[in-house]
């Protein structure tokens, strides 16, 4: 079995500096790996990335991020990303990452993601060049995904993401937004793997839990959804059955990108 | 702006400045792009009385900050708040997936 603690929406700067710290240095205890799905910040400046590698960093387990929207604000993204990275958080965008555990291999592969709504209900690529750089943003992004997670090589397969890629987990949530929320071609790149697990933010109104159209389980872990520090999912007891194929000591491996 | 009121009530709407629809609309934008807020989640509700804002934040500080900037940029609305700060303890059960 694997553990895995995750949280999304944080919005961190200096006000919030220390509010996670107590439930996060429990985290060892119940948790081999924290994943964080995006809005880590405020405005995504280098600043704002330091509170979040003050209060994320060094905590005793890998943790795994992708960015939201709100890190982007300040167009400061490879600032953002260096001082995460600097503080030993990964930072995953259209990429995987493989980690070790004694109960098995689980690979992660992340993307921020982007909106375009759901199946019968969303943008198309035509029209206003504006429209079509839109959706095109959002298949890439999705392509990424997918191709990410195809390429890991692991016993168990988590997708993360900031936009959600269904709506069962926008429920909440004005219907009128939901194009702004997510988009379906997330769901079909997490359904084109052997995906466990798929991990978003962003809908701070929506609800848990929901499942792609290919039936891989879906939750919601934005901070104000879960309304706790992050939560925990136990994941993969055929593992503990003797299925996995290598097991290899506990620690990070190199990401296969 | 000087002077809304709801028309709900069944008299006819005297106002000065735009019609509250519009006033709810500038109040979402606000939240969302004034750097001292940035707040996406708040959601603005028109009651009888006025104008709820709900939502949850990080902070206490971030509260405050809503208030003060709603109240600065349109003094004559009557905004009240019902906006909670998320908690962050540690969660107490764990979610068991096949």
């Amino acid at each position: 079995m694997i553990r895995i603690a995750a949280v999304g929406d944080v919005h961190l700067d200096e006000d919030v500096v220390g509010r996670f710290r107590p439930a996060l240095d429990e985290l060892p205890d119940c948790a081999d790996v924290l994943l964080l799905a995006g809005d880590l910040t405020r405005h995504g400046t280098e600043a704002e990335a330091r509170c979040v590698a003050r209060e994320f960093g060094g905590l005793g387990v890998p943790v795994v991020t992708v960015l939201g929207n709100h890190d982007h604000q300040c167009d400061q993204v490879p600032q953002v990303v260096k001082v995460l990275e600097e503080a030993g958080i990964r930072v995953l965008e259209g990429e995987g990452i493989v980690l070790e555990f004694p109960a098995g291999r689980l690979g992660v592969a992340g993307v921020k993601g982007f909106g375009g709504g759901f199946a019968g209900r969303c943008a198309s690529d035509f029209g206003e060049p504006e429209m079509k750089a839109f959706v095109r943003t959002t298949n890439e992004s999705a392509e990424a995904l997918g191709a990410a997670l195809r390429g890991l090589d692991c016993d168990l397969l988590v997708a993360l993401t900031h936009y959600s890629p269904v709506p069962d987990t926008l429920a909440g949530e004005p219907l009128e937004i939901y194009p702004f929320l997510g988009s379906y071609q997330l769901g079909q790149a997490i359904d084109s793997a052997p995906t466990a697990l798929a991990l978003h933010g962003h809908a701070h109104a929506g609800s848990e839990r929901g499942t792609t159209p290919g039936g891989v389980r879906v939750r919601n872990v934005a901070h104000p959804v879960i309304k706790q520090a992050y939560s925990i999912f136990h994941l993969g007891d055929h593992l503990d059955a003797g299925e996995v194929s290598r097991i290899g000591h506990s620690g990070i491996q190199q990401p296969w990108s | 702006m000087s002077e809304h009121r709801d028309s709900a009530a069944g008299t006819p709407a005297v106002t000065a400045g735009p019609p509250d629809e519009y006033v709810e609309a500038e109040i979402h934008r606000l939240l969302a792009e004034d750097p001292a807020v940035a707040e996406q989640g708040i959601t603005v509700v028109r009651r009888e009385r006025g104008l709820v804002l709900y939502g949850e934040v990080e902070s206490p500080h971030r509260r405050e900050e809503i208030l003060r900037r709603v109240a600065e940029r349109f003094p004559d609305v009557p905004v009240t708040s019902d906006i909670g700060v998320i908690r962050t303890q540690a969660p107490t059960q764990v979610e068991q997936l096949p």
